[in-house]
This record gives C-alpha cells, structure tokens and sequence, in this order.
C-alpha cells in the first residue's frame, strides 16, 4: 500500500511540470496564399480571471508584476522560443532521442534489479513500480501529455458567473498579433461554445 | 582495561582541537563566501575571477601530477581513454565559437550541437567508470549505466539546461575531491567535514530564498552581461539575475578554496611545498620525468601571468578566452576524482 501510495506522488509530482493542456501548434489559416499571413506569436501560457466589479468605472487589465517580467523576457529572445519552457524539448528529433534513450535507461534499471540479488521479491516488486511511475512521469514531460479535461472546460459557466457577479478562472495563452489584425485592440478570445435556448451546446 | 581505554582515546583526543579549528576554518569560509557572493556579486566576481581563476588551475594541475603514476601498468587503457577524450572534447569546446560565428545554423541545430558535445562528454565518463569499475571488482558500479542514460535523455531534452548544469556542479566536484583527500590523509577530520557539508544545502537554500525575490542585476554593460549570461540569466529569465549569480559565484570562491588552499596545506608535509618539483613522484622517482614536469610547472606559471595581464588589458574578451579554454581543467577532474574512487 505504502508503495503504491509512493508511486502515486511520484507520478503526481513529475507531472507538475508537464504543462499540461498546452495548445496545439497553430497552423496558418491560409496555406495556399501568395502572400502568408503573419502569425500570431505564441509568448506563454498563464492563468485568467475574469471578475465583475459594479463600482468599477472602466474596465481594468491587471497584471502580476512577475507575470510582466515573463512577458519581457519572452518578447526579448527570439521568435517563437518562449523562454519559461524554451530550454525543453520542443524539437520532434531531440524528443525522439530522449525518449528513446529514457527507455534505455528504464530498461536497464529494470533488468538490474531484477538480476540482483541483493534485493528480495518485495523490493523488487516496489523498485519496478517505482521505476514504471518515474517512467510514466518522464514521458509526461517528455511529450507535454495533454491531461486533465480541454482548457474550455474551465470557460464553460463564464456566461452564468458573469450574470451573478462572480468570477471565472482559467488558462489562457498570451499572444502578440498584428496591428492589422485587431485595429490596435487587445482582444479576450473565450472558448466558448454555442448554447441554445435550453443551455444545452 | 582501563589502559586500553586511554590508548583508544588518546589518538581522538590529540586531534580533537585541530579538527574543531579546521571545524571552525572552514564554517568562517562558507559563511564569508556566501556573504559576499550574496552582497556584491558582481564585484566579487570580477575580483575573485582575476585573483584566483589562474592561480587555481596551476594547483590543480599540479595536484593531478602528484597523483600520476610513474608507469601506467594495468591503467594504461584508462589514462589513454582519459588523455585522448580530454583533448578531443577540449578541441570539440574550443571550436564550437569559431564555427557558430561562421555558420548560419538555426537556433535548434545549435541545441542538437550542445546535445551532441554533451552525450560525447557522458559517453566518455561512461567509459572512463567501466575502466575504473574494470579495476575494482568488489564495487557494483551496473547502475551508473541507467543513471548515464538518463543523464543523456535530460540533455536532449534541454540541452542548455545541461550545460548550465555542469557550470553549478563543477565547483562542487572540488569539495568531493577534499572529502577523498581527507579520507585517505586525516579520517579524524573527514567526519567534521561531513559534518560540515551538510551546512552547504542550508546556506544555498538560504541565499535562493533570500535572493529570489530581488531585482534582476543591471547587465548594461558587456561584462556584467556576460557574468549574468554564464550564471544562466538568459536560459533562466524568470529567476532573479542577482540570485543566479550569487549563488554561482558562491560555489566558485568554495571551488577556488579548495584548490588553493584546503588541498595543498591539508596533509603531508611534502605536498605543502609547492615550489619544490621534487614532491610531485612522477619527477622524484628514478625513472620519472623530473625536467618535463618542471617545464610543464613553469609554462603553468607563465600562462597565469598572461592571464593576469590579459585581465589588466581586456577583462571581458580575457574572461570568454578564459571560461572556453578552462573547460580542460573540467574534464581533467573527471578521471583523477574515479582514481581516488
């Protein structure tokens, strides 16, 4: 029990930094143009609130100093590599090695204690499950594992919340667009979904 | 039996008052260090840099001659295998500045390039343990394999990651270089230094909470660029700059302290005579090379002064010529640190 218990934090803990649910790759709407659009630039991935205040005059953007820093320093190294997770794998070829190599490694480690014989059948048996919950934890980060329920999901009462007065959490990915394309307004892209009129999408 | 007892006990109790000074010497280091490091990090650096980045490397150069045998024997396969990586990995360093500025590589083909300089150097450290292992065959050394893999996969997936990596744990390989030396010449006092390094994680954890939370440090100029980039500033850009270097230059005056002063004033006699070529065995021994390691000795010196003079004439361009060419001194610890394993 205690080492299943183990295993579970492992695979939790490893997890964490997985940054799961992050977006696809977008892909340029219009291929076949002469002329390609100019992408939007990816910058990170943060956390939203959208809040109601009554006596509020104007609509206010607030930003967590730190989460400014990040937004600097994104927009000071270069295209298309944000920072925070920059330095992890974000090549198809180097993922591939290191996957391939983290499965050596596993493979070997298992093969050991399997073959030593200084570990009793128990150890064993809890060194394996460690091993497959270190496994199953590095390939998370590895391939980014996009767990948990669509970044939508969180969005999906923001109609209902903002009726009430109360607020909405959720994830949200911070892109730099064009002048063109917004006319020189910041735009809150929701994903929302189309209700009818028994609330149903 | 009560003269047994005394006999027991007088040994422990005659080095008891040394061994709570060196205690004492060497708290009073960590501490100034991390003080220092902490409240001046760029000044620290840039002194620290110039009095003692040369001055360490002839210590340890000759440290690693005092520990070559005289004839390689049945380790000829390991100090062949060491040499020739260390030459080939070095030059492998030393040429990746030249072709970046004369190739129009991508951003992720230069990752591919570190990842690849990165697994040639595990693969090497790879050898030189199934060498070793080869020697001591009492030691289980089989899990150092999945631990290399490992290590291999983590640098594909960050390469720079990694590189930064070796930059903060270099200057820890000295302190495993002291506690050896200390196991083999004064057990009384290894005890006390191991002690003592559990001071270490506190210190760091102390200087990280302390310094996480200040302003990034004003890289407005070449050089305090280039001490906030080698730090990790650029991989790292949501951890205090400040932090970063602090902590760096921390581990690097304990590096420098050891190498100056821990290893050559702890122990024998003969190994505190630096200035005698004599006391190093592959020149005292009959069949030694007496005039090659002098010579070998003096150019160290020489080159030390050039680096002294370069720093005096241009700091920045001496300390990149420096931090490329001391990536040597680096691997050559690897080797000599599994022969005292």
């Amino acid at each position: 029990m205690k080492a299943l218990l183990f295993a579970c934090c492992v695979v939790l803990f490893s997890t964490v930094p997985a940054n799961a649910d992050l977006r696809p790759p977008t892909k340029p709407a219009n291929q076949n143009a002469s002329k390609p659009a100019q992408e939007p630039k990816y910058i990170l991935h943060t956390g939203l609130e959208i809040a109601t205040d009554p006596k509020a005059y104007e609509a206010k953007l607030q930003i967590p100093q730190s989460q400014l820093e990040h937004f600097r320093a994104a927009l000071d190294s270069g295209p298309g590599n944000p920072p925070v997770v920059g330095g992890i794998a974000l090549s198809s070829t180097r993922t591939i090695i290191a996957g391939l190599l983290m499965f050596l490694a596993v493979s070997i480690a298992g093969i050991l204690i399997a073959r030593s014989s200084s570990f009793g059948r128990t150890q064993k048996a809890v060194a394996a499950l460690v091993l497959v919950a270190v496994m199953i934890g590095a390939a998370a980060i590895i391939t980014r594992g996009n767990a948990g329920p669509p970044g939508s999901y969180r969005w999906r009462n923001l109609p209902q919340a903002l009726a009430k007065g109360e607020s909405t959490f959720g994830g949200v990915d911070i892109e730099v667009v064009p002048d063109e394309q917004l006319s020189g307004r910041m735009r809150l892209v929701i994903p929302l979904k189309k209700q009818n009129s028994s609330g149903e999408e | 039996m009560q003269s047994v007892v005394e006999l027991k006990t007088w040994p422990s109790t005659e080095s008891l008052p040394s061994a709570r000074v060196f205690v004492a010497v060497v708290l009073l280091c960590t501490i100034a260090a991390a003080a220092f490091a902490s409240w001046l990090p760029l000044q620290v650096s840039i002194v620290t840099l110039f009095l003692f980045a040369g001055p360490h490397n002839w210590f340890e150069l000759r440290y690693f001659l005092m520990r070559l045998p005289v004839r390689f024997g049945r380790s000829r396969n390991f100090f062949l295998t060491a040499f020739v990586g260390l030459g080939v990995l070095t030059l492998g360093y030393i040429s990746l500045p030249f072709v970046y500025k004369t190739t129009p590589w991508t951003e992720e083909a230069w990752s591919t390039v570190i990842a690849t300089w990165n697994t040639a150097l595990l693969v090497w450290l790879g050898l030189l343990v199934w060498l070793r292992s080869k020697q001591k065959s009492r030691s289980n050394w089989a899990w150092l394999m999945p631990l290399g893999l490992v290590l291999c996969s983590l640098n594909w997936l960050g390469p720079d990651f990694f590189s930064l990596a070796i930059v903060y744990i270099h200057p820890l390989i000295a302190l495993w270089f002291l506690d050896r030396h200390l196991r083999r010449t004064r057990p009384a006092w290894s005890r006390a230094y191991r002690r003592c390094l559990c001071l270490l994680p506190l210190l760091l954890a102390g200087m990280i909470w302390q310094l996480s939370q200040t302003s990034s440090l004003a890289d407005d100029n070449g050089l305090f660029w280039r001490i906030t980039q080698h730090s990790g500033a650029e991989i790292l850009p949501q951890v205090s700059s400040h932090m970063l270097v602090s902590v760096h230059l921390f581990l690097e005056i304990l590096h420098y302290a050891v190498w100056m002063i821990a290893l050559p004033l702890i122990g024998s006699k003969a190994i505190a005579r630096i200035w005698d070529v004599k006391t190093v065995p592959v020149a005292k021994h009959p069949k030694g090379f007496p005039r090659l390691i002098t010579g070998i000795l003096v150019v160290a010196v020489a080159v030390v002064g050039v680096l002294w003079f370069g720093f005096s004439i241009d700091y920045a361009t001496t300390r990149d010529v420096y931090f490329t060419v001391a990536i040597a001194h680096v691997l050559a610890e690897a080797p000599f640190l599994l022969r005292m394993i």
